[in-house]
């Protein structure tokens, strides 16, 4: 019978080109290009940035400065819906359920697959934001900065929207499952995602799903979110994705027509 | 030995009136099982139970001699299904399309060059599956059910939307995988004619109930039993009663007289009575009904 490694190997080839596999390409150089220019553009401001022991810092808070708040939820409700969408799109259910494997492994698969992208996102996000601050200082002239680049930092910083940002994906994943038409996953993600931003400042903000990745950007930097610790949003952004993972699966399993 | 068998197979979507009624199907080993009816009379729900895509709610599914759901994976292993249109991922090739499958089923990656090859579809290339015409997608459809060589074809409709060659080389296809590789074959169709020159055994379904099931030939014996002797005389009315007088079931239907088949001799003998009577008799003819007309007279009795 089928073996987990084999699905996931199946579920990761039906990425080639699609739309998804794009959106993570781009999506994770986006902003580091235009960071890329604007620092290029503007060489004065460049060398007194480099000269910073802060540099690396101002680096990383810029690029997520853009992308917490709005793309990375934009993006990932765009991506998951895609991914997950695929097999309605093509009419695939149906063959894909006469394989010989068992429903858990295909719904595994498929979520192994979305949460394997989004590492790929953070890897290639990380990457773009370390070439945005090296690259412009080389191409103007101008001395690279003294700091060293805080890997550590960057990976940590990473982790933590990682976690922040799984209620989305386990929410999306939820809505795609289980809709054939691709504009609701969407509008309840676009829905969803302005909800959390309105309810940024409200006292029990953190009960929505999708507020975790402005509230940790803020709390980064030094704003003062509620009561709630930095660990504790982790926790609720956890307790969310096992939840709408559980809910998703469950739903997914007791589907009665799965062609 | 039954590769497929259904018993008592019912099934509703919704709490109004049954998509399916006590369905039994019986699909012999090495047969192609021809299953018939028009649109929306359950052919596809039944292939849809049998394959396991729709929760079974009454009644029992066999393949292979054992139940279907405790033994799903293993059964699924041995089956080669394409249920109405074919499942492509349009972004990729038509190799790439079957190496998703290939993983799926374990089977050698030389198999999608030979199934690509026996489809005909061997030279696509770098052709994304989303620019194949609706033919190639139909036979890359059928190359994915045959990646991991199954025993049992499953086929709902497969030469929907195929141009007269198409159908042609599909029925071609098909016939060379029953005799070559000895598959079974499970085809449905709406038209028998598609068909007919297709299959051994033949089950003919309407509103969710199995109105035929036995072999071609048996069919074929119900297309001369459905035959008839059609009469036109100068005085249908007096014709009839005169015919009914003599022991014979005759009757006026559009406007000619319908009587049983008979033989020759009853035949001459019945048009010197009609003549004594001074009835002019201006046509006698023999009807036969092909399998479509009795095709038609199952499903719209």
């Amino acid at each position: 019978m089928t073996t987990f490694v084999a699905s996931y190997q199946s579920e990761w080839l039906k990425t080639k080109r699609s739309l998804a596999a794009w959106l993570v390409v781009l999506g994770g150089f986006f902003i580091p290009f235009i960071l890329f220019w604007a620092r290029v553009l503007y060489p004065e401001k460049l060398k007194k940035a480099v000269l910073a022991p802060t540099y690396w810092e101002e680096v990383l808070s810029q690029s997520w400065q853009f992308m917490a708040i709005l793309m990375l939820p934009m993006g990932l409700v765009l991506a998951t819906s895609l991914l997950t969408q695929m097999e309605f799109r093509n009419n695939t259910w149906k063959q894909l359920h006469t394989t010989p494997q068992s429903y858990t492994t295909i719904f595994v698969a498929k979520l192994g697959v979305l949460l394997t992208m989004l590492v790929q996102f953070f890897i290639l996000f990380n990457l773009g934001m370390y070439l945005s601050g090296i690259l412009p200082p080389l191409v103007r002239g101008i001395s690279l900065p003294k700091q060293a680049f805080p890997w550590e930092m960057y990976l940590k910083t990473s982790g933590h929207f990682w976690i922040n940002c799984l209620p989305i994906v386990g929410f999306q994943y939820l809505v795609s499952l289980q809709f054939k038409n691709f504009l609701v996953p969407l509008g309840a993600g676009i829905g969803l995602l302005l909800a959390s931003l309105i309810g940024l400042e409200w006292e029990h903000g953190h009960w929505l799903p999708y507020s975790y990745c402005s509230y940790y950007f803020f709390s980064l930097r030094g704003a003062k979110m509620g009561t709630l610790t930095v660990d504790a949003f982790s926790k609720w952004a956890l307790g969310y994705f096992v939840g709408f993972t559980l809910l998703s699966y469950f739903f997914y399993i007791l589907k009665k027509d799965k062609s | 030995m039954y590769c497929i068998e259904t018993s008592d197979l019912s099934y509703q979507y919704s709490r109004q009136g049954n998509e399916l009624h006590r369905v039994n199907l019986r699909v012999k080993e090495g047969s192609i099982y021809g299953f018939l009816g028009p649109n929306g009379a359950g052919k596809t729900t039944t292939l849809k139970l049998i394959l396991g895509l729709l929760k079974k709610q009454q009644g029992q599914i066999k393949v292979f001699g054992e139940e279907f759901a405790p033994h799903r994976q293993p059964v699924l292993s041995k089956i080669g299904s394409l249920i109405e249109s074919p499942s492509l991922y349009s972004q990729l090739t038509a190799t790439e399309n079957l190496s998703v499958w290939q993983k799926l089923y374990a089977c050698p990656k030389a198999r999608i060059q030979e199934v690509l090859e026996l489809v005909g579809l061997g030279q696509t290339g770098t052709k994304k599956a989303g620019q194949f015409s609706l033919g190639m997608k139909q036979r890359l459809g059928i190359a994915t059910a045959l990646l991991h060589s199954p025993s049992v074809l499953v086929l709902d409709e497969p030469t929907n939307g195929l141009d007269p060659s198409g159908m042609v080389e599909m029925r071609e296809l098909l016939k060379r995988l029953n005799k070559e590789h000895g598959i079974t074959i499970l085809i449905s169709s709406h038209l028998l004619s598609e068909i007919e020159k297709l299959v051994t055994e033949v089950g003919i379904i309407n509103h969710g109930k199995m109105l035929f099931e036995g072999s071609l030939g048996e069919l074929m014996q119900r297309q001369q039993t459905a035959g008839g002797i059609r009469l036109d005389t100068s005085n249908n009315a007096e014709a009839v009663e005169r015919l009914i007088a003599q022991g014979l079931d005759a009757r006026q239907e559009q406007g000619k007289i319908v009587l049983p088949l008979l033989a020759r001799s009853e035949i001459a003998q019945l048009n010197r009575a009609l003549v004594q009577h001074q009835l002019d008799v201006y046509e006698i003819s023999t009807v036969e009904s092909d399998l479509e007309s009795i095709f038609m007279t199952l499903t719209h009795p």
